[in-house]
């Protein structure tokens, strides 16, 4: 009997570890959302209203890209081809606003 | 020597033309059905498959650029993405929505791939890898457009009108995918002034592409330069499919419909 609920709970396992190795990521949904995801979604969601966004919070947002950038190249292939490139976007665009302001200051 | 001073003067001119594969060859103007169609091959003939054919009206329709752009993260460059059935049946690129598992409008979307391969498999398969089949796409247009308002050019479709009157309502968020944000800051919209004298300024509309790219579709992936002035637009370029010609000439309305980007009223000269 032990030896049937060990076996069980092997497989139970084994299952919900290969299920969660192919299942799209989850973020707004609200479902099993990793940390890397969590602080992707926080830094990634400034996007709309960059303009608006000082030099000092641009640069510290330009870091936390810059930070999830080694989490996102431990992902497996497709994640990575995608998140890498919607990390680059988004810092893309920080950097870009910055350089913007930086140069109207002078 | 008349002769021979002819001679060199013909093939002068005509040399050039023939070794330039751009002289030598007319594009045809695709027909409205066919305008932003994209042609994916990267993987498809090497999998004993027709290439993929995508047809942005069927899209466009229903998504905002960016949901696919951006949040999805399909490059805007055909084939650069290198998207393998593999990435469709882990859920992503094709296979965010094509899973055989979201509903969208009340249907289930159709799976864009999957490991096994049966004859209803192969049936599902061809709906995309469809190049040099049979092309549906003529009449799913023509009754698609029946209701949308006209343009010259590209689709024969104004998409923008299209959404204005409530036509269409391409969604900006997909669930599980894209990121929660605020609403957009609206950038002014700005003047900028051609290099050939006689043509009315372009006036660029932060608002009309912000609603459907967000910001960072295009800058600075498309658009480089921070300092407006600094960068030098040229239609040459543009033509050959940099910065404006990333989308219209491809997608959105093509850079023969002049007077909708040289859109600014010619002030009457003043009189003597």
């Amino acid at each position: 009997m032990k030896q049937a609920i060990l076996l069980f709970a092997i497989v139970i396992a084994a299952v919900s570890l290969g299920a969660g190795q192919n299942a799209p990521p989850a973020n707004s949904s609200g479902t099993s959302v990793e940390e890397w995801q969590k602080q992707f979604d926080e830094v990634c969601s400034k996007t709309q209203d960059a303009m608006t966004i000082s030099i000092e919070e641009l640069k510290s947002l330009i870091q936390k890209c810059d930070a999830l950038e080694p989490q996102i190249q431990k992902l497996e292939e497709t994640r990575k081809k995608v998140y890498q490139r919607r990390l680059g976007q988004c810092r893309g665009l920080y950097a870009y606003v910055l350089e913007s302001k930086e140069k109207d200051k002078k | 020597m008349k002769r021979i001073v002819l001679l060199a003067a013909t093939l002068a001119l005509v040399l050039p033309a023939l070794s330039s594969d751009e002289g030598a060859v007319k594009k045809r103007r695709p027909l409205p059905y066919e305008y932003g169609r994209v042609v994916l091959n990267s993987y498809s003939e090497k999998s004993a498959l027709a290439p993929v054919v995508f047809d942005h009206w069927r899209h466009r329709a229903k998504f905002s650029c960016r949901v696919c752009h951006v949040d999805i993260g399909f490059a805007m460059k055909a084939g650069a993405t290198g998207i393998n059935a593999a990435d469709n049946i882990r859920g992503y690129y094709c296979g965010t929505c094509h899973n055989g598992k979201s509903v969208f409008d009340g249907k289930t979307l159709f799976q864009s791939c999957s490991k096994t391969l049966t004859d209803e498999d192969r049936m599902r398969c061809e709906r995309c890898h469809s190049y040099g089949q049979t092309d549906r796409g003529d009449a799913d247009f023509l009754r698609f457009a029946q209701a949308l308002p006209r343009e010259r050019f590209g689709n024969g479709l104004d998409w923008q009108q299209a959404e204005e009157l409530g036509i269409i309502h391409p969604a900006d968020f997909v669930p599980g995918i894209s990121i929660k944000r605020k609403s957009l800051t609206i950038q002014q919209d700005f003047a900028l002034s051609p290099k050939l004298q006689g043509m009315p300024d372009i006036i660029f509309s932060h608002k009309k592409h912000t609603v459907w790219n967000g910001c960072e579709l295009c800058h600075p992936e498309i658009f480089v330069g921070v300092k407006r002035g600094t960068t030098r637009y040229s239609m040459v370029g543009i033509f050959e499919g940099k910065y404006c010609g990333v989308c219209h000439n491809t997608v959105a309305f093509p850079l023969t419909d002049c007077q909708r980007c040289h859109s600014k009223p010619m002030q009457a000269e003043a009189k003597e």
